[in-house]
Formats: C-alpha cells, sequence, structure tokens
C-alpha cells in the first residue's frame, strides 16, 4: 500500500468535496472551495486522473512499461470504471424508485433525469447502457470511462512526442469550443454534462505535467516560482465567484464558449482558474502533511482507492438527498449525514484495501513474510 | 397572428366551468390552470411568420407507458392550438439546483438554442433538496428576469402536486414561491400544482398498479402539455388589446384571486 502522498490527498480532497456538492442545500456546501473559485473539485480529479496515468504506466524504476502491457492495463481500468458507471446507475434508479415507493411520493421519480428512465424504461435502458442517458451528479464517470479508454493513444502518444500530444490535445479542445462538439444525450434531447472532447486536455495536462516535472528540475524550479501567478489567479477566481460576476453567454462574443465559465466545455476561463489553482497549491502538501498526519492518512486513503470511494460516495449523497428530504434537512441532519457519509467513505477505502490484500497474501513469496502476516494460510 | 381555431377567450363569466378545449380526464377551471401575461416575443415571431422557437426546461418525463415525451406532446399541442404557426420545440434537462448554480446552466442553454420561449417546469429539484426558499426566490427571479432581458419569453410552470406533500408547508411556500415570482415579473405561469390538485378530488375509474398517487402524477404529466399550450395560446390572445391600450395591464389574471394562495377550491387533495 502507498504512504500519504500529495496525488492521494488531493485526490481525497477532490472525492469529499464532491461528496459534499452532492448532496446540495447542505450547511457544509458553502464551506468546500468550490463555492470560491471558478473551477472545481471534477477538474482536480481529472488532472489527477491524467496524473497518475502517467505513474501508473511506467515501472518502478521510472522507466516506461511495454506498449502493450500498457494498452491492457487502461483497457483493464477502463472495463473497471464502466462497470462501477453500471452498477450505481442500477443501484441510483433502484434506490429512487424505492424511496418513491415507500413514500408514496411520484415526485422523487422526476429526481435530475431520472423521470426519463421511469417514463421511458426502453429507450432509455439502451441510453444507460451506452452511457448517453445520465442522471444528474451520476456524469463524471462515464467521462472518465471515455477518458481512460483513450488514455493509451495518450501515453503512447506522449512517449512519441510530448508537442505532438499536446498540440493534438489542444486542438480537439478548440475546434469543440469553437464548433461546440459534444457528445449527443439519448433518448433525452441535448448532449453530456461532461464533454469529453474539451475534458480530455486536462487529463493530457495532468499526464504531461506528471512527465514533464518527474524529468526536468528546470520546469519544477519554474513552477515554483509562478506560485505567486497562481495565487493571485486563485484570488481573482474567488474575488469573482464571491460577487457572482461571470460574463452573460448571450452578450459573449462568437465563439461563445470560449468567454463563458461554462462546465461542459471546461471553457478557457475555468482551465486557466485551474492551473492558476495547481499552481498556488502544489506546495502546500509537504508543508501541511507533516501536521495532520491523521488528516493526510484518511485523505490518502480515499484518493488511493478512489474509484471504489467514488462510487460509494455518489450513492450515499444520493440516500443522504433523501433523508435531507424526507427530514426536512437542518444542520443536526446535516451534521449527521456528512458525518455518517465520511465515516462511511473511509470505511469503503479501509475495506477495499482489506480485501485486495486478503486474497493476494498468500501468492507472496516467502521473504514478504511480515506483510502475509495477517492472513498466513493459504 | 394568432388564429381563428380558438374560441375567444370568456374570462370572467364562467370562471369555475371546466375547460372544454382540454381533453376531458385534463378539464380543470381555468382559474386553477393558469395566470396570463404578454407574450411579446412570440408575438414577434407570429408577426414575422416564421417558426416558434421553444425550449422546454425540466423533467421531459411524459408518465408511464405514455405514447410520446413531454415535449413532443407540446409541439403537438401548440401546434393543434395554432394550426397556421409552426413549433420547433427543443427540451433540454436542467441538472442541479436553482438555489446553487442550476440558473448559470440555464443560461448556458438558452444561448445555444436561442428560443423565442422558455417553457420552464421548476422547483422538483429544489425541493427534493430542500434549498433554503429564500435563496431559491431569489435565484428564480433572476434567472427569470435574465431571460426576459434578452427578449425570450417565459412560462413558468410550478411543481406538481401529490398527496404526500399536500401537507408539507415547505413544499407549499415553494410553490408559493414560484406563483410570487411569475407575478413579481409579469410572466404566464401554469398552475400545475392546483390544477393537479383538483383533478385529484375528481373521482375517476382509471386505476394505477402503483397506487392513486402515481395515477394522479401520470395524469398530470400528460395533461402538463395540455395545461401549458393553454396558458400560452390564452396569452397570446389576451394581450392583444392591452399590445395597443395601456401597457400597465400586464399579468391580467384570468380571475382575480390571491396568488399567494396555490388553490382556493378544494379542501384537502383526498
Amino acid at each position: 500500500m502507498r504512504e500519504p502522498n500529495a496525488i492521494d490527498f488531493w485526490r481525497g480532497v477532490a472525492l469529499v468535496t464532491i461528496f459534499i456538492n452532492h448532496i446540495p442545500g447542505n450547511f457544509f456546501e458553502r464551506y468546500t472551495f468550490s463555492q470560491y473559485g471558478i473551477s472545481d473539485a471534477a477538474e482536480l480529479f481529472v488532472f489527477l486522473a491524467g496524473w497518475s496515468i502517467g505513474l501508473a504506466t511506467r515501472g518502478r524504476d521510472g522507466k516506461p512499461e511495454p506498449r502493450l502491457t500498457t494498452v491492457l492495463r487502461l483497457l483493464s481500468r477502463t472495463v473497471e470504471v464502466y462497470r462501477a458507471q453500471i452498477t450505481i446507475m442500477a443501484l441510483a434508479l433502484a434506490m429512487i424508485a424505492g424511496c418513491a415507493l415507500y413514500l408514496d411520493n411520484p415526485l422523487i421519480l422526476e429526481w435530475h433525469n431520472a423521470g426519463g428512465f421511469f417514463a421511458d424504461p426502453i429507450q432509455t435502458m439502451v441510453g444507460i447502457v451506452v452511457l448517453t442517458h445520465q442522471l444528474g451528479f451520476f456524469n463524471i464517470l462515464p467521462l472518465y470511462v471515455v477518458l481512460i479508454a483513450i488514455a493509451p493513444i495518450v501515453v503512447l502518444l506522449g512517449r512519441v512526442s510530448r508537442p505532438l500530444l499536446l498540440a493534438g490535445s489542444f486542438s480537439l479542445y478548440g475546434a469543440s469550443l469553437v464548433f461546440e462538439w459534444n457528445f449527443p444525450s439519448w433518448p433525452g434531447e441535448g448532449d453530456w454534462f461532461f464533454n469529453p472532447l474539451c475534458w480530455q486536455l486536462l487529463l493530457v495536462l495532468g499526464f504531461v505535467s506528471n512527465e514533464v516535472s518527474r524529468e526536468s528540475s528546470r520546469l519544477r524550479a519554474w513552477a515554483r516560482r509562478l506560485i505567486p501567478l497562481g495565487c493571485a489567479l486563485v484570488i481573482l477566481g474567488a474575488v469573482l465567484a464571491v460577487l457572482e460576476l461571470r460574463p452573460d453567454p448571450m452578450l459573449a462574443p462568437e465563439p461563445r464558449l470560449v468567454f463563458t465559465f461554462d462546465k461542459t466545455y471546461l471553457s478557457p476561463g475555468r482551465l486557466i482558474h485551474f492551473c492558476g489553482m495547481v499552481l498556488a497549491f502544489q506546495a502546500v502538501y509537504g508543508l501541511i502533511a507533516p501536521h495532520v498526519g491523521p488528516l493526510a492518512r484518511f485523505l490518502s486513503g480515499l484518493g488511493r482507492n478512489s474509484l471504489a470511494v467514488f462510487s460509494m460516495g455518489s450513492l450515499l449523497s444520493l440516500a443522504a438527498q433523501f433523508v435531507r428530504f424526507q427530514t426536512g434537512g437542518g444542520i443536526i441532519v446535516d451534521v449527521s449525514v456528512v458525518g455518517f457519509g465520511l465515516f462511511a467513505l473511509g470505511f469503503t477505502a479501509w475495506f477495499v484495501e482489506w480485501r485486495s490484500r486478503k486474497p493476494r497474501a498468500p501468492r507472496t513469496p516467502p521473504d514478504g513474510g511480515v506483510a502475509s502476516a495477517a492472513s498466513p494460510r493459504a | 397572428m394568432p388564429t381563428p381555431s380558438l374560441p375567444a377567450p370568456s374570462l370572467p363569466a364562467v370562471a369555475e366551468a371546466l375547460d372544454q378545449t382540454l381533453s376531458p380526464e385534463c378539464r380543470v377551471p381555468g382559474s386553477k390552470l393558469y395566470t396570463l401575461a404578454k407574450l411579446d416575443a412570440v408575438k414577434a415571431a407570429l408577426k414575422q411568420k416564421r417558426p416558434v422557437r421553444v425550449l422546454s426546461i425540466g423533467s421531459s418525463s411524459a408518465g408511464l407507458g405514455a405514447s410520446s415525451s413531454y415535449p413532443v406532446k407540446l409541439e403537438t399541442a401548440l401546434e393543434t392550438a395554432l394550426p397556421n404557426v409552426q413549433f420547433e420545440v427543443e427540451s433540454r434537462a436542467l441538472p442541479g439546483e436553482v438555489a446553487s448554480g442550476a440558473g448559470e446552466r440555464l443560461r448556458t442553454i438558452v444561448a445555444e438554442v436561442e428560443p423565442d420561449l422558455v417553457v420552464w417546469q421548476v422547483g422538483t429539484n429544489d425541493a427534493l433538496a430542500r434549498v433554503d426558499l429564500d435563496t431559491f426566490s431569489e435565484a428564480l427571479d433572476e434567472s427569470v428576469k435574465w431571460v426576459m432581458s434578452h427578449d425570450i419569453d417565459i412560462v413558468l410552470i410550478d411543481p406538481v402536486f401529490t398527496a404526500s406533500l399536500a401537507e408539507d408547508d415547505y413544499y407549499t411556500r415553494m410553490v408559493r414561491a414560484v406563483q410570487e415570482v411569475a407575478r413579481r415579473e409579469a410572466v404566464p405561469l401554469v398552475h400545475r400544482y392546483a390544477a393537479m390538485r383538483y383533478l385529484s378530488t375528481r373521482s375517476s375509474d382509471e386505476a394505477h398498479m402503483l397506487g392513486r398517487h402515481f395515477r394522479l402524477n401520470d395524469l398530470g404529466l400528460r395533461c402538463m402539455a395540455e395545461h401549458a399550450t393553454r396558458a400560452i395560446t390564452l396569452s397570446l390572445l389576451q394581450s392583444d388589446p392591452a399590445a395597443t391600450g395601456t401597457a400597465g395591464g400586464r399579468a391580467a389574471t384570468s380571475e382575480s384571486r390571491d396568488p399567494g394562495k396555490p388553490q382556493t377550491g378544494a379542501p384537502t387533495g383526498n
């Protein structure tokens, strides 16, 4: 198991933030960093995904692993993420339906785009499986499936030429912004909430940042020097967010999406703000980690098991929404549901690691005897 | 120009009579169905004899086993009511709560679709999240103002009525908040809550496998397109004389009644 580290830590922060923000109206929502900037935890999550792909596709010695291994590894990861999405969608729809039946309240069937499924299960079932029907709050994993699926191209192209990779990625991003390309929703009208054609850029940036920072100490030094710029962008973002200043999309000149703060298309404003966040916070983990040991361990644990934690978090936040709805909310309810949720996320992370430790232990050669002491029998 | 096929709206005299232009199962007295107001952008489109672009926002569900979805029904109902006019209905789900950022998303969608009219079925997500009602009202008001500031008409549809929430004070206040915003901004409002509440009092031999509340919900969804269409067509007709005369007559209600009360007639939802 990895020691606590900055990547897992920040991923844990993103997971907790997403969990809390997915219980709309709750007391703690206003204290998440998403409320004080233009970009939010989704950007952080995708960027770190790119970063970790860089780590995962190299051996311990830092050498790139064989190409076929990379392709298979990422393919296997794609299958895992897809499976998670299908599972949580099924569970979420069952929770919504069950809750509507139990409370005898059809309003609940209309929960964030679920109505389409209950009204038209024949088409919508197909839409769920091909990821074109997404529930509100359950739209990040479809993006993730697409991004991991294209990640082999990113990694292999990146090994050939990073400028080429960046150029391709930026071109696709730019063209999607200008021509408003997106993946369609179906059977409902509209498009994906997270546009993979735009968000791929963040994955690529995460991947390239990791590669570059590993190799070039000069670039690392430059990144440090840019901390003040990052801080300035973060402050600017906070001011704009608090004063609710943003461009009016009807007044923005064409191509409109370049000038608005659009989440679907990851508009440049969001992207720049996020880069500012990365610059500003790059050294923070190193500064605070020694002083917040338990917290760093907790958040890193979540980050190490991000897929399981994210999936559980999605379901827990849905359950929390129903609890808040039925009880009417209030600070006591909010403290309880968020507190329980955080505990359950921590348990999920622990449980996943316990499960993966168990069967693997016997397979370790005898020299790993200390590590496998917990489960000595074959 | 608005059209021949509709009977002139005979407003005050038959206030409590059922609106006979609606399908039998959807019939509700006009007073429980709509608040009318001007729709200038749609009129302009009609004058230019071009198709009217309608953006339908909110849940697009149609009820279990319905033959077509709500947006399709809305388009059909509008074209039946105004046979000489072509309507193009686009629909979008609006994820998130109005009180926390869905208004932002709405702006993006409106900018993308550039409609003449927005038909916004509002409040469900916010009610489910039990957001702060003042924040909700403020955000809704702001969004409505924004849409109007770009010379786009907007019609609001208030949240559904369901018996399990009939006594829920928060929910009733939420419905009232939507009515309040519609009144303040002088936009047409479809009283989905009151209409369904009225329908719930009428006996029916139609059963539903999930029980009474679900049957009503189904019916409400099926009727919503018709109800919205009625509010839109009457708003178009109704503001005609006022357009040349005093502008003060905006937001004329189909019947003068307290907008603070979602419903006056039927005592309870049962």
